[in-house]
C-alpha cells in the first residue's frame, strides 16, 4: 500500500479517537473504567500533529478539504462502490493491480478511497 | 449485548504490541494489511495511555475506518502480558466501526464491559473455557452458534 495512503488512514483513525474522547458520554465511560481520557486526548493530539507533519502538503490539503465537507474523508471500497457515496467505481479503477499504490479519490464525491484486503 | 467474539485461550506473546497482533490474527476476517493498520491505531491509543482497566485486565480499543462491523477478541495469558507496568492476564480487545451510529454504539460497548468487569471481577480469571469467558462478558463465541462475528 502507498505510504501516503497508509498515513492518511492512520491520521483518520487518530482523528476519530480524538473526536471520541471529546464526547462527554465516551469520556465518562472511560473514566468509569479507571482510564485517563484527558491525558490520552492530549497525547493523541500530539501524535496526530506529528503524523500530519510527515504527510505531504498536497494530501493534507486534500484531507482538510474533504473533512470540511464530510465526516469521513477516507473510505473503503466495498463491492466496487465508494462506501462514502455508494457510487459504483469505474471498472478500470476497481480492477487496477496497483489500486492501493497511489492516493485515489472517488470520482463522484471526492473522498479518498482504498481497497481493504 | 448480543455480540459475538473470538477468543484466544492461551496468548503466547510477552509484550503488549505482540499480544495485540496475536489477538488480531485470531479473527480470520481480517486481512494482513488491515491487521497492520489496526495494530497501529491500537498502539497509538495504548501509547496515549495504557488501557489497564482493572488489576490484570486490559482493554485495548478504538474506532477505526478499517472495520465494517464490531470486532471483539478476548485473550487469556497465564503468565500475564506486561501492560506495560502491570501484567494483563485477560485482554479484551475491541474495535468499533465508523458509521453514523458508531460513537453511540462504541460508548455502549464500553459501558457494557465496564458493568460486566465490575460485576464479575476476579471471577473472570476462573473461567474454565472460552465459551464461559465470553458468556461472563456478555458475548457469544464466534462459530459456537448461528451468529456472525460482530452481530
Ligand atoms: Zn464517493
Amino acid at each position: 500500500m502507498n505510504q501516503d495512503l497508509e498515513k492518511l488512514i492512520s491520521l483518520h483513525d487518530l482523528d476519530i479517537m480524538i473526536l471520541d474522547l471529546g464526547r462527554t458520554d465516551i469520556l465518562q465511560q472511560e473514566v468509569r473504567l479507571g482510564l485517563s481520557p484527558d491525558m490520552a486526548l492530549t497525547e493523541l493530539t500530539t501524535m496526530r500533529e506529528q503524523l500530519a507533519s510527515t504527510i505531504r502538503k498536497r494530501w493534507m490539503s486534500l484531507y482538510a478539504q474533504i473533512t470540511a465537507r464530510y465526516d469521513n474523508a477516507v473510505v473503503p471500497v466495498i463491492m466496487q462502490r465508494c462506501s462514502g457515496c455508494f457510487t459504483r467505481l469505474p471498472t478500470a479503477v476497481s480492477s487496477a493491480d496497483d489500486r492501493n499504490e497511489q492516493v485515489r479519490t472517488c470520482p463522484t464525491c471526492g473522498r479518498i478511497i482504498y481497497w481493504a484486503d | 449485548m448480543n455480540r459475538s467474539c473470538y477468543c484466544l485461550w492461551d496468548v503466547q506473546s510477552t509484550d503488549r504490541s505482540a499480544a495485540m497482533a496475536e489477538l488480531l490474527c485470531s479473527d480470520p476476517g481480517l486481512g494482513e494489511h488491515t491487521r497492520e493498520l489496526l495494530l497501529r491505531a491500537l498502539e497509538a491509543r495504548e501509547h496515549a495511555g495504557a488501557t489497564l482497566v482493572s488489576p490484570g485486565i486490559s482493554m485495548p480499543h478504538c474506532r477505526s475506518l478499517l472495520v465494517e462491523d464490531f470486532i471483539v477478541i478476548l485473550g487469556r495469558s497465564r503468565k500475564g502480558v506486561p501492560w506495560p507496568d502491570e501484567p494483563a492476564r485477560l485482554i479484551v480487545l475491541f474495535v468499533s466501526p465508523v458509521k453514523p451510529s458508531g460513537p453511540q454504539e462504541h460508548m455502549e460497548l464500553i459501558k457494557h464491559l465496564a458493568t460486566k468487569i465490575s460485576e464479575s471481577g476476579q471471577k473472570l480469571f476462573k473461567a474454565r473455557s472460552e465459551e464461559e469467558l465470553a458468556e461472563m462478558l456478555g458475548f457469544r463465541l464466534a462459530g459456537s452458534g448461528t451468529d456472525e462475528p460482530g452481530s
